[in-house]
């Protein structure tokens, strides 16, 4: 095999990332941008949680809580301290992989729907958190006066520069994803997926790697939140941790292809593109929910392995090129 | 059977990216090509159709929408050139998140063409939608958007109808000056939201500031039903007056289990449920209960408390307004959502008339110039940089639930000069 189509997997997904990127610059419409932004960040978020939902077979519920939890830091170092938005989002980004951290050392040890319901657990208990810590706004929450944009050119460039962070997270989301998918540390992961107590007998240090994995999934939501809630403006406790929202990642996750690099991907750009589009199509606006729902429902109850695990299974020459 | 059914899907997903592709020319049809001497206005906003916003939404935009077809079965709006103005709406459903709130008003701005925009309900939403109204020009008039907060940020072209937030309660600290000079204890107990935090934190400092003493303040979380802990708080606390609340569900709530404890207290105000028609099922519960309404059909608005205020007079009355209405949606009675959505396009109207143009700048500045009075109330808007948009002009009025003739009815108590009856003080 050639040396290139080794990584042909990673290209594919990166190629398909940047096709939607290049699109809105070739149209030069704000709108185009805007429907790419919200694909954008359901691909990095969804790319994000496969880390632990389909590669280690942990469902996370409450993702979200990385996104708001890592949206209030930065949102609160840019407005009430002055900082600029990219030390805000690294600042985001590790305050989420750090509070994972220590999370992760106390609930992974619980297993199936044990973990599930302590993640949800979680996000309700750091949303109450907030809505109490006055710090951070308590419940009336934080707003960014719009002059603030004029820092970086103005609030059209602003939205535009916050699009191309959006694109570059999206971008290593990816390749994270893939060079964990393709490690040893990533076999590792799997094996835990597929029989967690038989990869311990095999050498595999289960708690360190799901605590690693589970960091790792936790650190993109926390800069996609600063990058979301400064473009948004304003940040309040129940719009930052939408358990909802946790539910769509985990739906987009599943209609992708779970544990796949590529499926991420594909799942969050058909939800979101089918979602937005629902949404302003004439004759579907007022039902879109309904529509949506009868959607997944299909996918849910006949393609369980997702599309992308479909593909793979069905025509294992794809095995090479998805992966 | 599973390869068919995945087929429909993998169609199904490909039809959606093509209709995603056909779709950037779907922008709102004119019906019929303008003529000449006709322009044709777009007025852009998100609505509530799903989620969490949905009623009240669905009642400012009910409001808005009847305001619209009245001018236009009424031939638009007709500027001093003889050039007539017919209005058009575009609107998406923003299921009351702020996931897709700014695509939504992109859309609205750039693809839709829209001239103005009206908000969509509740602040946080609207917090979203005035960044991209500000970025790309437009006039957004806000209804449904109380906090302060968003008039605080800097933009120049966004525009309050109502009272802000830090001004629903003070009137009732000051009914309670009026009725119960003896009251030194006040407790506040409130839904820990954005809204009635940002509320309640206003009238604390104004009740202190007027020497009450506050006893208790304490939020609650939205979803409370039992309210048994916090009052057993307020009689511990020695309260002589209680103010606060939050929405709908969690006020009535709070009421009923109040008056079922039996505690003694001369005055309760609560945020948003009283002025509800719906809060007369409380039955004996609803007696004396006082909330804070941005407009009621009593609500004394007329040219001639427009000519005594010394302002201009516009729009049609409350009473017009309450006919037009109920006749138009099957009977419903307007709430204040429904009359701010009105109220609206009132204002709209009204700026455009002044501007005698439909251009954003002129609009914009008849609306910085304005201060009119319509069945809504005052209208005026502040104009300095710290604050602009903000409203100035509009005022809360305080009904109260009292027995009438025929049961129980909502009576304007504050401000005196437009009540229809005096507060019942202490509450039975």
């Amino acid at each position: 095999m050639k040396n290139w189509q080794k990584y042909l997997g990673l290209i594919i997904s990166l190629l398909a990332v940047t096709l939607l990127a290049v699109w809105p610059l070739i149209t030069s419409k704000p709108v185009d941008r805007e429907v790419a932004f919200t694909i954008l960040k359901g691909i990095a978020l969804a790319s994000s949680l496969n880390i632990i939902l389909g590669y280690t077979g942990y469902v996370s519920f409450g993702h979200i809580v990385y996104f708001g939890l890592g949206g209030y830091i930065g949102f609160y170092l840019i407005s009430q301290q002055g900082w600029s938005i990219y030390p805000s989002m690294l600042a985001g980004g590790l305050i989420a992989g750090l509070f994972a951290f220590l999370l992760g050392k106390a609930i992974l040890r619980l297993r199936g729907a044990y973990f599930a319901l302590a993640t949800i657990g979680v996000n309700m208990a750091v949303l109450s958190f907030i809505s109490n810590f006055d710090l951070l706004g308590g419940p009336i929450g934080m707003t960014l006066n719009f002059n603030i944009y004029k820092e970086y050119g103005g609030a059209a460039q602003a939205l535009q520069l916050i699009f191309y962070l959006m694109v570059a997270i999206t971008l290593i989301t990816i390749i994270v994803s893939y060079l964990v998918r393709t490690s040893k540390f990533g076999l590792g992961l799997l094996a835990i997926r597929e029989d967690e107590d038989a990869a311990e007998v095999m050498g595999v240090v289960a708690p360190n790697l799901k605590t690693w994995a589970y960091v790792l999934s936790a650190i993109f939501p926390g800069v996609i939140g600063v990058l979301f809630f400064f473009k948004n403006g304003s940040i309040e406790p129940h719009p930052a941790f939408p358990l909802h929202t946790s539910i769509e990642l985990i739906v987009m996750v599943m209609l992708g292809g779970q544990g796949t690099v590529f499926g991420p991907i594909l799942g969050a750009a058909a939800y979101q593109r089918m979602r937005g589009l629902l949404l302003t199509t004439p004759i579907f606006k007022n039902i879109q929910l309904s529509v949506a729902g009868v959607l997944l429902l299909i996918i849910v109850l006949f393609i369980p392995a997702g599309v992308v695990g479909w593909i793979r299974n069905r025509f294992p020459i794809t095995r090479r090129v998805l992966q | 059977m599973k390869r068919t059914l995945f087929t429909i899907l993998t169609l199904l997903l490909a039809a959606s990216f093509l209709l995603g592709a056909c779709q950037t020319g779907t922008e709102p049809e004119v019906a019929e090509e303008a003529k000449p001497d006709e322009v044709t206005l777009v007025i852009g906003f998100t609505s509530s159709i799903t989620g969490k916003y949905e009623t009240s939404s669905g009642r400012q935009v009910r409001g808005f929408n009847l305001w619209m077809d009245q001018v236009n079965d009424a031939g638009g709006i007709t500027l001093s050139d003889g050039t007539v103005v017919k209005l058009e709406v575009a609107t998406y459903d923003d299921e009351s998140n702020t996931d897709r709130i700014q695509e939504l008003y992109t859309r609205l701005a750039t693809e839709d063409n829209a001239d103005l925009l009206i908000s969509p309900y509740s602040s946080g939403l609207t917090a979203a939608a005035s960044i991209i109204a500000e970025q790309n020009g437009k006039v957004m008039i806000t209804t449904g958007a109380a906090a302060d907060s968003n008039y605080q940020q800097g933009y120049t072209l966004v525009f309050q109808i109502y009272t802000p937030a830090s001004r629903y309660l003070t009137g009732a600290v000051d009914l309670l000056a009026s009725v119960g000079p003896e009251v030194t204890k006040v407790a506040f107990v409130y839904e820990d939201t954005k809204f009635s935090t940002g509320v309640v934190e206003a009238a604390k400092a104004y009740a202190e500031g007027m020497g009450y003493e506050v006893v208790l303040y304490e939020g609650y979380a939205a979803d409370t039903s039992d309210f048994g802990p916090f009052i057993n708080k307020i009689v511990d606390s020695g309260a002589e007056a209680i103010l606060g609340g939050g929405h709908f569900q969690d006020g009535s709530t709070f009421a009923r289990q109040l008056h079922e404890k039996g505690v003694d207290t001369n005055l309760f105000a609560l945020l948003v449920a009283p002025p509800e028609p719906d809060f007369a099922d409380l039955g004996e519960a609803a007696l004396g209960v006082i909330g804070p309404s941005q407009w009621e059909p009593l609500a004394a608005y007329t040219p001639e408390s427009a000519e005594v205020a010394g302002v201009e007079w516009f729009g049609p009355s409350s009473d017009d307004f309450v006919t037009a209405y109920t006749g138009a949606y099957d009977g419903e009675e307007p709430s204040y959502h429904s009359a701010g959505g009105y109220a609206a396009g009132v204002v709209l109207q009204n700026a455009v008339l002044t501007a005698d143009s439909t251009d954003p700048v002129a609009i914009k500045a008849a609306l910085d110039a304005m201060d009119l009075m319509i069945f809504f109330g005052n209208i005026k808007f502040d104009t300095s940089e710290e604050n602009h948009g903000l409203q100035i002009g509009h005022s809360m009025i305080y009904i109260q639930w009292q027995e009438g003739e025929d049961g129980l009815s909502k009576q304007v108590v504050w401000p005196k000069a437009g009540a229809t009856s005096d507060a019942i003080y202490p509450i039975p």
